[in-house]
């Protein structure tokens, strides 16, 4: 399963209620607001190396640019929407809202 | 008492429509002379967060928009310092000089507002 997170982890707990429930291994995606657990030094990074310790953790490009988000944690793989096609092609999404 | 509206943003731009359409409340405010003050809180401080450039999401730059309210005539505007702190940003990331309040000075901001508009 693809677990997408669209909500900043400081406003919305859905990255931490993803993290719970998520297995081993399974992909992580954040996007639109999402993207700010990927901005290094917020109160969340702690939550987000937990994260990338079990996952594989990605986030959306546009999105990050968007924010004004030039750099990410370290071990977030950046894509763009042709990678996230093919991790929807490839596993089930789970929405977070 | 003299009548001081306070916006209150507490959100993050571009995914929901609260920060677009408070800019927008601004932007009519100003145009009658209403006397405001904008306060950024919580997520709300990424919206004066330099650097955007939401082309790729299809949306025009809010941080730009906000920037620009001075030449409006609004002038006053307050920063939650631990909103900042907690997102790693400090005030040379933002677009704008702003005032940098505790919760403390942020809620006396607040007491002396006539209304005080969520956004």
């Amino acid at each position: 399963m693809l677990h997408m997170i669209n909500r900043s982890p400081l406003g919305c707990p859905s990255l931490e209620s993803a993290l719970r429930v998520a297995a081993n291994g399974a992909p992580l995606l954040l996007l639109e607001d999402g993207v700010y657990a990927a901005r290094p030094g917020t109160r969340a990074e702690g939550l987000v190396k937990t994260a990338l310790a079990a996952h594989p953790v990605y986030a959306l490009e546009p999105d990050l640019k968007a924010r004004g988000i030039e750099r990410v944690i370290e071990g977030i793989r950046v894509i763009g929407y042709d990678g996230f096609v093919e991790l929807v092609e490839q596993h089930n999404p789970v929405p977070w809202l | 008492m003299s009548t001081k509206i306070v916006m209150l943003m507490r959100k993050p731009p571009y995914a929901t429509v609260y920060p677009a359409e408070g800019f927008r409340a601004m932007m009519g405010m100003a145009v009658f002379e209403v006397p405001l003050c904008v306060v950024f809180l919580d997520d709300g401080v990424y919206t004066l967060a330099k650097g955007q450039d939401p082309t790729g999401i299809d949306m025009k730059p809010l941080s730009a928009g906000f920037a620009a309210l001075p030449d409006s005539g609004v002038t006053e505007f307050y920063v939650h310092d631990q909103s900042l702190a907690e997102r790693g940003l400090v005030p040379d990331d933002l677009v704008m000089p702003v005032t940098v309040a505790s919760a403390a000075e942020i809620e006396k901001v607040l007491a002396g507002a006539t209304a005080v508009l969520p956004f």
